[in-house]
Parts: C-alpha cells; sequence; structure tokens
C-alpha cells in the first residue's frame, strides 16, 4: 500500500511540475503577444575560420504565436535581395514554408523533410523560424540557472507526436523577471545541434523583447548574429502581405 | 614432361616462325575476347559508379522513363510514410566550351534537402566553403564543380565557366569546389552541380524532374519503401534501386558483348583450324621420331598426350600473349564504346580505368587452351596410331585415308541435308542448329572440296605457267591435308566477311529506304548538335516562332525519350500524326496503311517498329500499356512500320497523347519543311537570326542528318570491321603457315628442280601460284557459305536480336573487293617462302631425308 502511495505522491508531483513549466511558458507568451511585428534584420554569420559575411533581411510578422503569418524578405547585399522566404505558423501541426528566388522566378515549398536544412547559409535551420505554439510541446521544468547574469527557470520541451521537428529535445531558458526567452538548446539524436542565446533584452512599445539573438551551430562551430533594428509592434499590416503573390514581389 | 623437353621444345626450337604463325590465331581471338570484354566492362563499371557515386546516399529512385515528370509527383512522394528525404534530381550532359574537356555532367539538385542524400565533401571543413550558399541559391549561374575538373581548367571559387544552355552560352560561376573523391569521381571528374531549378531552365525542362532520389526512414526496408511508393504514385512511375539503372545500361550495352562474343568465336574458330593444320603437319613431320618413341616403349596413350600437352601449352602461352594484347585494346575501345553509346543512345559515359575481371582472365585463359587441345585432338589421335614400323621407313608417308575421306563426305552430306531443312523450318531452335550444322558441313567438306578444286583449276594453271602451274597444283592434290586446315580457315574467313559484308549492305540499303520515306523534311531544327543528346529541350513557344519565318512552311514538333516497357528502356516518340502523315510516313508491314495513321492520329491506337513488335510479338490490334505519370496508357498497336529511329524499337503516338499523359509539352526536334520557291539556306539563315538569337538551336539539312545516320551506321559496323580485319589477319597467317610447312616439305622437290635446271624464276612463281590457288580454293566455298551464313545471321538478327526486318542482298561489291584482297594478300604471304624456297642450300636440300 505504501508503495502505491508513493507512485501518487510522484505522479502528482510531476504533473505539478509539467503543469509550472507549462504554465511559465504560457505566461511567456501571453506577456509577449502582439498584433504584428516589424524588423530590419542584421545577419552576420561568422563560420569557424572566422570568415564573416553580413546581409540584411527585413521581417513582417502577423498574428502571433501558433496564429501567425510571416514574411523574411533580405535587401542586402544586392546579389540575394528580393530572396525572401513566407511562413505561415499553425496552432496544431509544422508551419508551411515556401521560398521565392527572383533570379530564378520560382516560388518553392519547403518541404517538412528539409526544415532542419539551414537557412539560407546561416545557422538557423527553417524550423528554428517557426512561431512555436506552447500546445505543441510537452514541458517540464528541469531546474534553475542564470544566463548572462538573469536567473532563469530551465524547461525542457519536447514535442508531441503531431509535431515533426529535428529536434528531439530542447532546453529552453526564460528569465524569471519578465518572461522572456534567455537562451534555448536544440538536441538531435547525435547531441547539441544548436544554441540560441537572446541578448540585449530591452522593452519596445511595451513588448521585453531580444535585440540580439545569436545562433551557434554546434556541429560546424558557426556562428549566425541577428541584430533588430527599427523594431515595431502592433504595426498596421495586411494580410496581403503574407501571400504567394506578395511572396513573388520582390 | 621429359618427352615435352626432349622432343617438343626442340621441335618448336626449329619451327619458331610457324610455332608463332600458328599461335597468332589464339593471340588474337584471345585478345578480342579479353579487349572487347574490358572495354565493354569498363564502361559499364564507370557507369556504374557514376550511378553510384550521384545516388549518394538514396535507396531508391522514382523515374518515370526518360521523359521526366511533372514537380507536383515531388510533394506526393514526401507524403509518403517511411520517406525520410526525396530529393528531386535533373541529370543531364552540358557542352562546355572548355577545350578538350568535352561533356560535363551536369546534376540539378534542390541544394535544401540533398545534403542528406549526397555529400558534396567541399573544400574547407564545412558548408560556408561554398562562398556563400545564399548566392549560390539566389543566382541562377551558381556551380559548384570537382577539383580534377577545376585544376585541369585552372577554376576556383568565383571563376568563370561558360556552358551551352538552352538560351545559348551562358556564363557561369564556380562558387564552390567538391574535393576529390566520392561523388567527384562520378563521370571522370567532369561533374558540376547546380540549383535544380535553375538547371530546369539551363536544359529547357520546364516545370519537370528527371527523377526523385530517396533515403528512408530507420527501420523501413526497401521493399517495404518501393511497395509504398508504387502504391502512392501508381503504374506510371518507376520505383527502383539507383543499381536497376546500370541494368538498364548493361540491358542496352548487351549487344556489344554479342559482337565480342560472335568475333572472338570466329578468330579462335579459325585460329583452331590454323592449329589443327599446323599439328597434322607435324604429326607428318614427325612420324619418324613418333615411330622411334613407339619403338622404344612409348604407348599411344603417352604419345597422344604428348601431343595434346604441346597444344595446351602453346594454347596457354598464346592465350597470356593475348590476355596482354586484349589489355592494350581494350583501351582503345573504351573510348570508342564510350564515344558510340553516347552518340547512339544518347547515355554518355568515360572509362577513366579500363581494368581487368581476373574471371575473364581466367576464361580467356581456358578458352585459348581448350581451343587449343581441341584442334589437336584429332592430329594427337593420328600420331598415337602411328605404325612404328611404317613411320621409321624412309619415304613411306601416310596421308589421309579413302576411308576418312568417305566418312568426311557422307557426314558432309548428311549435315548438308540438316541445314537445308533447318532453313526451311525457320523456327528458333532449327535456326542455330542450321546454322552450326552448315559450318560443320563446311569444315568436313573442305578437304575435298580443296582436292576437287585443285584439280579443276590444274588444266587452267599448267596453261597460265606449263611448268610452274603444274607443279603447284599438284603439290595440292598430293597433300591435301598440308593445306585443308588453311583452306577451312580461308573459307571461314570469307564466309565472315561476305555474311557481315551482306548485313552491312543489306542494312545500308534498307535505312536509306527508311530516311527516303520518313526523314523527308528539309531541315531539322534542333536543340543539340546531336539528335540522339536529349539533354536540352525547346518550349512549344519556340514551334510557333519557326512558324512564322518567311520561307516554313510547315513545323512538326517531335519529342523523344525512352520509357520502360516490359523491363527494357524503348523509345516513344511522339508527334503530331496526321501532320506527319500528310508529307511522310513508315513503309507499312502490318496494318491498313491508310488507317493505321488515321486512328493513331485520333489517340486510338499507336504505330510500333518491326523490329520491337517483333521481338515483343506484337502484332496489329494488341494491346499496349504504356506507364505514364498521368497513369496508365493503353493503346491498340494500329500498325506495324518500318522504323530504324532506335535500335531497341519504338512506338510513335500522336503528340496530343503525349501531352495530356505526361503533361510536358517540351519538344526535343523540330521538322521544317521549307515552302515551295524559297531558298533552304535562306530560311535557315532566317531561323537562326529569328529565333537562334532568343534560342540555342542547331539546324541541320536533310543532307546533314543523312550524313549523321550514315556516320551512326557505320560506327555500327564499325565493330564488324573489326571481325574482317580479325579474320582476314588470321587467313593471311594461314596461308603464310601453310606455304612454310610446304616448303619445309617440298626442299627435297625443289632442290631436285634446281639441279635439274630449274631457274629461282621458278621456283618463286612455282610458291607463288601454290599460294594464290590455296586463296582461290578458300574463297570459292568461303563465298558460297557466306551466302548461306548470311541467310542466317540476318534470320537470327531479325528474330532474336535487333528484331530488325532486312532483305536479304549478296554483297557483290564487298566480294568483288574481298576477292583481289585475298589473293594479293596471299601473294604477300608467299614472298617470304618463296624467298626461302630459292635461298635454301642445293647440296642441304639434296640431302633431306
Amino acid at each position: 500500500m505504501n508503495k502505491w502511495w508513493a507512485v501518487a505522491v510522484l505522479a502528482a508531483s510531476a504533473m505539478a511540475q509539467a503543469q509550472d513549466a507549462r504554465g511559465i511558458v504560457e505566461e511567456s507568451q501571453r506577456r509577449n503577444r502582439s498584433k504584428s511585428q516589424r524588423y530590419e534584420g542584421t545577419l552576420e554569420v561568422i563560420n569557424a575560420k572566422s570568415k564573416v559575411t553580413t546581409k540584411q533581411w527585413e521581417y513582417l510578422r502577423l498574428g502571433d504565436y501558433g496564429d501567425s503569418k510571416a514574411m523574411l524578405r533580405f535587401t542586402e547585399p544586392p546579389e540575394v535581395k528580393g530572396v525572401a522566404l513566407l511562413i505561415h505558423n499553425h496552432p496544431d501541426r509544422a508551419s508551411d514554408q515556401w521560398m521565392w528566388r527572383p533570379q530564378i522566378g520560382r516560388d518553392q515549398r519547403v518541404a517538412l523533410q528539409d526544415r532542419s536544412a539551414r537557412f539560407f547559409g546561416t545557422d538557423f535551420s527553417f524550423e528554428d523560424l517557426e512561431e512555436r505554439d506552447v500546445n505543441q510541446f510537452d514541458y517540464k521544468l528541469a531546474g534553475e540557472e542564470t544566463i548572462d547574469g538573469a536567473a532563469c527557470w530551465k524547461l525542457e520541451s519536447r514535442p508531441k507526436q503531431s509535431k515533426t521537428s529535428q529536434y528531439t529535445h530542447s532546453f529552453v531558458w526564460i528569465r524569471k523577471d519578465n518572461y522572456v526567452f534567455a537562451q534555448i538548446e536544440g538536441f538531435t539524436k547525435a547531441g547539441l545541434s544548436r544554441r540560441i542565446n537572446y541578448r540585449e533584452i530591452q522593452q519596445v512599445q511595451g513588448h521585453w523583447t531580444a535585440r540580439r539573438l545569436e545562433v551557434l551551430d554546434a556541429k560546424t562551430n558557426s556562428r549566425t548574429v541577428l541584430k533588430l533594428e527599427k523594431l515595431q509592434f502592433d504595426a498596421p499590416i495586411g494580410e496581403g502581405e503574407f501571400t504567394l503573390q506578395a511572396l513573388r514581389r520582390s | 614432361m621429359i618427352l615435352l623437353r626432349l622432343i617438343s621444345y626442340q621441335y618448336v626450337r626449329k619451327h619458331v616462325l610457324r610455332t608463332l604463325l600458328t599461335l597468332t590465331g589464339i593471340v588474337l581471338g584471345v585478345a578480342v575476347f579479353v579487349g572487347m570484354h574490358t572495354a565493354n566492362q569498363s564502361v559499364l563499371f564507370a557507369f556504374e559508379k557514376t550511378i553510384d557515386h550521384i545516388a549518394g546516399a538514396a535507396q531508391l529512385q522514382v523515374t518515370a522513363g526518360e521523359t521526366g515528370f511533372e514537380e507536383a509527383a515531388l510533394e506526393r512522394v514526401q507524403a509518403v510514410a517511411g520517406v525520410r528525404v526525396a530529393a528531386p534530381v535533373i541529370e543531364a550532359v552540358a557542352h562546355t566550351n572548355l577545350a578538350g574537356q568535352g561533356n560535363l555532367l551536369v546534376l540539378g539538385v534542390d541544394m535544401l534537402g540533398d545534403r542528406s542524400l549526397r555529400d558534396y565533401d567541399l573544400e574547407g571543413s564545412e558548408e560556408g566553403a561554398i562562398d556563400d550558399p545564399l548566392v549560390f541559391l539566389a543566382q541562377p549561374d551558381s556551380l559548384i564543380v570537382t577539383k580534377p575538373f577545376a585544376e585541369r581548367n585552372g577554376l576556383a571559387t568565383n571563376s568563370h565557366v561558360m556552358l551551352n544552355t538552352a538560351e545559348g552560352p551562358k556564363q557561369f560561376t564556380v562558387r564552390g569546389v567538391m574535393r576529390a573523391g566520392g561523388l567527384t569521381s562520378a563521370f571522370g571528374g567532369n561533374l558540376a552541380v547546380m540549383d535544380i531549378y535553375a538547371a530546369q531552365k539551363m536544359f529547357g525542362r520546364g516545370r519537370m524532374f528527371d527523377r526523385i532520389d530517396i533515403a528512408l526512414n530507420e527501420g523501413v526496408s526497401v521493399a517495404e519503401g518501393s511497395d509504398r511508393l508504387r502504391r502512392a504514385l501508381g503504374p506510371g512511375f518507376q520505383v527502383d534501386t539507383p543499381t536497376s539503372r546500370g541494368a538498364q545500361f548493361e540491358a542496352v550495352a548487351s549487344v556489344y558483348k554479342v559482337v565480342a562474343n560472335i568475333t572472338s568465336v570466329c578468330a579462335l574458330f579459325i585460329g583452331m583450324f590454323l592449329i589443327y593444320n599446323t599439328f597434322a603437319i607435324a604429326v607428318t613431320q614427325r612420324r619418324a621420331e613418333i615411330g622411334i618413341l613407339r619403338a622404344l616403349g612409348a604407348t599411344e596413350g603417352q604419345v597422344r598426350r604428348l601431343f595434346l600437352a604441346e597444344s595446351a601449352a602453346a594454347g596457354l602461352i598464346a592465350s597470356a600473349v593475348g590476355v596482354l594484347a586484349g589489355m592494350l585494346l581494350a583501351r582503345g575501345m573504351a573510348g570508342y564504346i564510350g564515344a558510340f553509346m553516347g552518340e547512339v543512345y544518347g547515355i554518355a559515359e568515360r572509362a577513366q580505368q579500363v581494368s581487368t575481371d581476373p574471371r575473364l582472365v581466367f576464361a580467356a585463359l581456358a578458352i585459348g587452351v581448350t581451343t587449343s587441345v581441341l584442334a589437336a585432338a584429332i592430329p594427337a589421335r593420328n600420331a598415337a596410331r602411328i605404325d612404328p614400323v611404317k613411320a621409321l621407313q624412309k619415304g613411306r608417308h601416310q596421308s589421309l585415308g579413302e576411308g576418312e575421306s568417305r566418312r568426311r563426305r557422307r557426314l558432309a552430306v548428311g549435315a548438308v541435308a540438316i541445314s537445308v531443312i533447318c532453313a526451311l523450318g525457320k523456327t528458333g531452335p532449327l535456326l542455330y542448329l542450321g546454322y552450326f550444322v552448315t559450318i560443320i558441313a563446311a569444315v568436313l567438306i573442305a578437304p575435298a572440296v580443296g582436292v576437287w578444286l585443285a584439280r579443276m583449276l590444274r588444266p587452267a594453271l599448267s596453261w597460265l605457267a606449263p611448268v610452274e602451274g603444274a607443279l603447284a597444283a599438284d603439290s595440292l592434290i598430293q597433300a591435301p591435308r598440308r593445306t585443308s586446315g588453311t583452306i577451312a580457315a580461308l573459307m571461314l574467313s570469307v564466309a565472315l566477311v561476305t555474311g557481315m559484308g551482306g548485313i552491312a549492305r543489306a542494312s545500308y540499303t534498307s535505312i536509306l529506304t527508311w530516311v527516303d520515306t520518313s526523314l523527308n523534311p528539309d531541315m531539322f531544327v534542333c536543340a543539340t548538335e546531336k539528335l540522339t543528346d536529349r539533354s536540352y529541350r525547346f518550349p512549344r513557344e519556340v514551334g510557333d516562332q519557326l512558324r512564322r519565318v518567311p520561307g516554313v512552311a510547315a513545323v512538326h514538333e517531335v519529342r523523344v525519350g525512352r520509357i520502360p516497357f516490359r523491363g527494357r528502356p524503348i523509345m516513344l516518340t511522339a508527334i503530331d500524326v496526321a501532320a506527319f502523315h500528310s508529307r511522310a510516313g513508315m513503309p507499312p508491314i502490318e496494318g491498313d496503311p491508310e488507317g493505321m495513321y488515321r486512328d493513331a492520329a485520333a489517340g486510338k491506337g499507336l504505330l510500333v517498329a518491326d523490329n520491337l513488335a517483333i521481338i515483343e510479338h506484337l502484332r496489329v490490334g494488341d494491346v499496349v500499356e504504356l506507364p505514364t505519370p498521368g497513369g496508365l496508357l493503353r493503346l491498340p498497336v494500329a500498325g506495324v512500320v518500318t522504323d530504324y529511329s532506335d535500335q531497341q524499337g519504338d512506338f510513335l503516338i500522336d503528340l496530343a497523347v503525349y501531352r495530356k499523359y505526361w503533361n510536358d509539352d517540351t519538344v526535343n526536334v523540330f521538322r521544317v519543311y521549307v515552302a515551295p520557291g524559297a531558298k533552304g539556306p535562306d530560311v535557315e539563315r532566317a531561323i537562326q537570326a529569328q529565333v537562334g538569337s532568343r534560342q540555342r538551336l542547331f539546324v541541320l539539312t536533310n543532307r546533314e542528318v543523312r550524313a549523321y545516320i550514315s556516320n551512326v551506321t557505320d560506327q555500327w559496323f564499325g565493330l564488324t570491321y573489326v571481325q574482317i580485319a580479325v579474320a582476314v589477319l588470321v587467313s593471311v597467317l594461314g596461308i603464310i603457315n601453310s606455304l612454310t610447312v610446304s616448303i619445309t616439305d617440298r626442299k627435297r622437290e625443289l632442290g631436285v628442280l634446281q639441279a635439274v635446271g630449274a631457274v629461282r624464276g621458278q621456283i618463286r612463281r612455282t610458291v607463288w601460284i601454290e599460294s594464290l590457288t590455296i586463296a582461290l580454293i578458300g574463297v570459292l566455298p568461303g563465298l558460297a557459305l557466306g551466302a548461306l551464313q548470311l541467310y542466317y545471321w540476318l534470320e537470327i538478327a531479325r528474330r532474336d536480336i535487333s528484331g530488325y526486318r532486312v532483305d536479304y542482298m549478296f554483297p557483290f561489291g564487298i566480294v568483288a573487293a574481298l576477292v583481289p584482297v585475298m589473293l594479293a594478300a596471299a601473294l604477300a604471304a608467299a614472298i617470304g617462302p618463296a624467298e626461302a624456297a630459292v635461298r635454301g642450300s642445293l647440296v642441304e636440300a639434296l640431302e633431306y631425308e
């Protein structure tokens, strides 16, 4: 009888932990909700030999967390200008993605199997550009740690069966003070695949947000730094900006 | 072994030249066997290696024949459970403008998913070695080349290279260099990778893929995966492992194996008679030696084994030399076969390495030794049966017994009867039996025919040169065994040449008739320089542009590509059948000559090339099932026609049917008819100016196409010329051999002639006349045998090899050229022996025996 009591107590504790972890992510998402987002990003890809290539893109998003659409369009350098990615995020499944290359004049659907590929030579994968809804993952509190001097909850997230992901599991660090993501580590069967650090966290139009993202590809030891400039939230952006026709406008 | 060293070795030492000449037949036979098979295997190996390297980690490949399929199929494949990676591919051969580099195999891939399948192993340790992956994807001129190709052409990242595209020559930028090894070994290193959508544009492929390479999830077997894919895609798609593509190439290349085998067998067969001849002579010459051996207690078995061991040793040495010569021959042949495969079948491959399979070497040695031993079997038996008492009596020569001659003649008559019955029977096994029995009959009858012809020719020879002619004829009449092998070899050689020449002539004539009726447009506008190269295609609109060119009366669009049919890659030709029939046609074999075109034009039937109909047993009314990306296309055979478009045969369907089922409106060739009154060269210039400025195109005039077809036919028959050369060479060696023996044998006779006042000129002429008579005696029955062989070969080729219905035509032209060639060769062969005869010591000659 005692044994069964012990199992029940452990199960209840695990459930409470899971609910806590999920609650943390839900709260993080609630605090960061916005109708839209716009920014100009500067990307620096620093490979293992410290060679740096720089690009710029313009990012638009309408809606948020699992019910959003995003358009990402490269603006610099001239030879890549117009290359774009359209993302339609869904609450219950993986996003739909299309890319556009004006010089080739073709839009191309990015297959689910290709989401683990590097996004146009950066250290992001196509999957990393999706906005994830809390319901697509199971969360577990894995401890508390300090990242960049800020106290954080460390959560373990695992994709639910319905979600196809390159990552078997991830660790997410969420700052206790403002519920902003501080770090994510994505793991594949081979081990640590990618680490994303969220830095220069500032409040913009009432939204705490990172102005600098650093991505490390653990396999190639290549790094990508994304700096967010001209960041705007809740700006009026029409649905028409997120169609295949809009994608083809280079 | 002791006897071999003490007796055989000594004999060989005395007759080095003759031994060498004898063995040349085996050397040539083995060399051709090893050379052609090695070359064939090397090209096949290179092709398989290319497939293997290009396939990377792909476990399965989805194709729809050579025609490709719509992009939409990719999503259907990706949606199949168990598919981990599905990467579309376009594979085409591009022409570079780099001196000496020729073609470049361009692999169009989707770089997003493709790296899960193929390791590009780029220079530098990481992906960053593509100078900028985003630029690579963004710019359609991006190219990754192999390190060997880059080194050969002094290329580095950001270098430029010119490639011919569907829109004309364009500059491409090298944005990555692949390390040597792995993928870079494909196509001899002449490999480039580019974005698949850029490749579509470059090769005019529209929105089509050639194939999809697939890797499966862990735990999903290849059989399970292919089963799921087949169910998801339907019968129009083929799902196979990458290695099965090699099997298709093998099927196309198999014709070379047949030719290689025929040539080798012919050379060895002819060589066998030379060996037989030499051993028969050796037995006669060494009868005293054999008599002594027998008198000293050697058994019949020991004597037989001695000669068989001699032949085996000779065969082994000759085969070893043949293997080495074959390896050298293979180097030249591999290039030839690779070029020919590219020319005729559009399958380009270059064999970088020529390596011989140890099994092939072993087989060649075994064949050489067996041939030699078989050839020596009868002389060895005769040697064993030599009566020691008679053998030791001077001047008593054993000769072919009357009983043996009668037996041979009876067997020959029986064989001829069987041959005639088989020829009349015309069924498969009987044809092959008839063919072999005909050869056996000819071989059996050769000595008797030789003597009979020598007797027939004697009066004519005596009339021409009273002393020399009579002596030459008598020499042949008195010692038929000395020359029977050579005559048989000559006869077989001439028969081979006649048969091959006949096939060539008949094929040329039939092809020219077909060209006249089917390929009658004034010009052909092609996307590539070669009609068989299908890497580049035109968009459909080019047809409208051509129709607007002044002086153009009609333009017919043609789409061609191989599709699988009953496991073989068969050519499919799609054309506007009604328009085609209004201006051209193909000689009908079966079916209503008008109705067949009507039905085909209405999409109610298809036309089948005669050779394909024969091989696949297709008759008018039979329903043919063609796999298409749009599902299974079932069409009845509306007619069987003569069509030499492809060696494997082809189907002809209406273009509208093709476009509906394949959803592909690209075009390979436009058949252009010039309006009455317009001048061809003017129209050609106008086409180049108005259409060629926007689109890469090649205008081939009707004359150029005819020349091209003639050239391809020449290339095809080029191998038969190798056979002819081998046959003639072996025959000449046989004549030299026979005459050398004849001079040695008649040393005393020739010495006596000189002693009684014959001048050297007379001796020379005697030898020359004897040589010419041998040649004539070999040539005449050889022509008769060749005429018969031609019949069998045409029937066998029609039924089992190509299916081509070619009319029987005796090659009088080739024979007219062959007879003087053989006589001249015989005369040339006689020069050495004749000189040996006149320069020998008179005293020694009279002391002989």
